[in-house]
């Protein structure tokens, strides 16, 4: 557990991060959004020290940071940065093993951790181990830069724009494998990103920050619902918000058991997300599709009223 | 892997180039008698026109030596001082050392051996530290931008993965900045084998003792025999540090 109690960060004159309390829970991901210079990273490096806070305290599961030997706290807390940050001079593997060879692990229990990470993050062992970052696509460099951090088992994971620099597939599937980490292992994880449709894909808990202040917590369909003020609602998408709240919502949470009526032409997915349920109705010109499963079994249908959930 | 190999040997085979290099300076240096001919048709008025007062292999051990003691020493000065005003806390001393390593280049090596002299009287020794300043600008200067120039998310990463700094130093930015340092200290040393030559005007008995002698007989069969292997060693020398230099960047 994470806990930050009116943390504030000075640099000179300047206040960066602004007394902000955030608590975020064993195997929980919060992520962290706002606009350029807000903050994000100096709170991220806070937590591991990199930046020394200026006043209020930072705990780790009840103990505050200042009372730990910063070096052996690095080396229990995973992080991740933009440009990966991954050493030139070293290979793929010798990169992930960083933090267990620091941790002084056995020799054979590093290989071993080093090839689970790899077969976790699906890199295949005989095609990357050897290979050198400048050898990378961006998404594998991004890949190895999450094994590297995870490589220890920290419980803790900071993960700053980790996918920022990616396409838009690389960067979903990399999302999904997070969540597939995430469901497995359970860390304890801030993220930061600018995207706010990933943002919203992968919190648990949303954390909006503008000026160095949070302006707004919680889970994110709340904030999506209820924001406090204009900042927060089109940070989250204005009027496009809709949309965004459609993309969280699966088309099984919405759909009726197959009725009395003939099925429609048209089908959709049973988990899919509605945004794109809503999208192939407006692409076909139809108000109702047939969900079907995995083996393309009709199994209920959805409407268009169902669909924007209207209550009448 | 059968890649690797093949580079393997390839970069053994590139030795040959400054193993020649030596051959021929060596052989020179013993048989430099074999060269009276074409050198009495450039001094045809003197009687003697090879240089005899000392051995070649003696003069250039002398050379080797000095050049080698200096540039010892101007890496150890040079690299350290460079690597600890980059710390945080040497960082205030960043531009006096810049300064110094700068000075220490545009002041004339003849005046810093006028100046040695009287205090170290004559010999090896004021020219060794001549030598020693002369050599620390480009191995300071390189080592300076080898360091500050590792891409800042590295160095980010390696305290974030929690590496104390002397690892981060000998881990992460000595071996990344090696092949810019390396080039700084061949810089170094090749000026230096041919600027140990003023040597020989303060005692110091090296290549530069015929050159010196030459002139002032004017001999200029003298001076071409000092110039000549002097010349060669700079080459030899040269030529190994470049065989070095690609290797570091292979790892690198
Ligand atoms: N080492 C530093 N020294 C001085 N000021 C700094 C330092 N690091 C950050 N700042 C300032 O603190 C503020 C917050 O910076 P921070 O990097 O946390 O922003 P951010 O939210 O991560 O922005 P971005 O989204 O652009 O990455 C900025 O105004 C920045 O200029
Ligand atoms: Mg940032």
């Amino acid at each position: 557990m994470i806990e930050l109690f009116d943390v504030t960060k000075r640099f000179g004159e300047e206040v960066a991060v602004d007394a902000i309390s955030l608590r975020v829970q064993k195997g929980e991901l919060c992520v962290l959004v706002g606009t350029s210079g807000c903050g994000k990273s100096t709170t991220l490096r806070m937590i591991n020290r990199l930046i020394e806070h200026s006043d209020g305290e930072i705990h780790l599961d009840g103990q505050p940071v200042r009372t730990f030997d910063e070096v052996t706290l690095r080396r229990r807390i995973g992080y991740v940065i933009q440009n990966t940050g991954l050493f030139p001079h070293w290979t793929v593997a010798r990169n992930i093993g960083l933090v267990p060879r620091l941790l002084k692990w056995p020799r054979a229990q590093v290989r071993e951790r080093v090839e689970t990470l790899m077969a976790l993050l699906g890199l295949p062992i005989e095609e990357f181990a050897a290979k050198y970052p400048h050898q990378l696509s961006g998404g594998q460099a991004q890949r190895v830069g999450v094994a590297r951090a995870l490589a220890a088992d920290p419980e803790i994971l900071l993960m700053d724009e980790p996918f920022g620099a990616l396409d838009p597939i690389t960067r979903e599937a990399l999302q999904h494998e997070l969540l597939d980490l995430q469901a497995r292992l359970h860390k304890t994880i801030v993220f930061v990103t600018h995207d706010m449709d990933e943002a919203l894909a992968l919190a648990d808990r949303l954390v909006v920050m503008r000026q160095g202040r949070i302006v707004q917590q919680g889970p994110p369909l709340e904030l999506l619902h209820e924001p406090v003020d204009d900042f927060v609602a089109s940070m989250l998408g204005g009027d496009a918000r809709g949309l965004k709240e459609a993309a969280l919502t699966r088309v099984r949470d919405r759909m009726l058991p197959l009725g009395p009526r003939l099925l429609a032409h048209e089908r959709v997915a049973v988990d899919v997300p509605l945004n794109q349920a809503l999208s192939l109705m407006l692409w076909h010109r139809v108000d109702r599709l047939t969900v079907v499963d995995d083996d393309d079994i009709p199994i209920g249908e959805l409407s268009l009223r169902r669909l924007v959930g209207s209550k009448a | 892997m059968s890649g690797d190999v093949v580079r393997q040997r390839h970069s053994l085979a590139g030795w040959w180039v400054p193993l020649a290099w030596l051959a021929l300076l060596l052989a020179l240096s013993l048989g430099m008698g074999l060269l009276e001919g074409p050198l009495r048709v450039i001094e045809p008025d003197s009687r003697d026109v090879l240089y005899v007062r000392a051995s070649f292999l003696a003069l250039l051990g002398q050379h080797v030596m000095v050049v080698g003691l200096a540039s010892l020493l101007a890496v150890l000065l040079g690299v350290g001082g460079a690597v600890a005003v980059t710390r945080p806390a040497g960082r205030d001393f960043l531009p006096l050392v810049t300064q110094l390593a700068s000075i220490g280049q545009t002041f004339p090596p003849v005046a810093v051996l006028a100046l040695a002299v009287p205090a170290l009287g004559f010999g090896t020794l004021p020219i060794v530290v001549a030598l020693l300043l002369y050599g620390l600008l480009p191995i300071v200067r390189n080592t300076l931008a080898g360091i500050q120039g590792i891409d800042p998310g590295v160095h980010e990463a390696a305290r974030g993965m929690g590496m104390t700094p002397g690892q981060i130093l000998r881990q992460v930015e000595l071996p990344l900045a090696a092949p810019v340092i390396l080039a700084g200290v061949r810089t170094s040393v090749t000026i230096n084998v041919a600027t140990a030559a003023i040597g020989a005007t303060v005692g110091a008995s090296n290549l530069g003792d015929p050159i010196i002698s030459g002139i002032v007989n004017g001999n200029t069969a003298y001076v071409l025999q000092g110039a000549l292997l002097i010349g060669l060693l700079a080459i030899t020398v040269d030529s190994a540090f470049e065989r070095l230099q690609r290797r570091v960047v292979r790892q690198g």
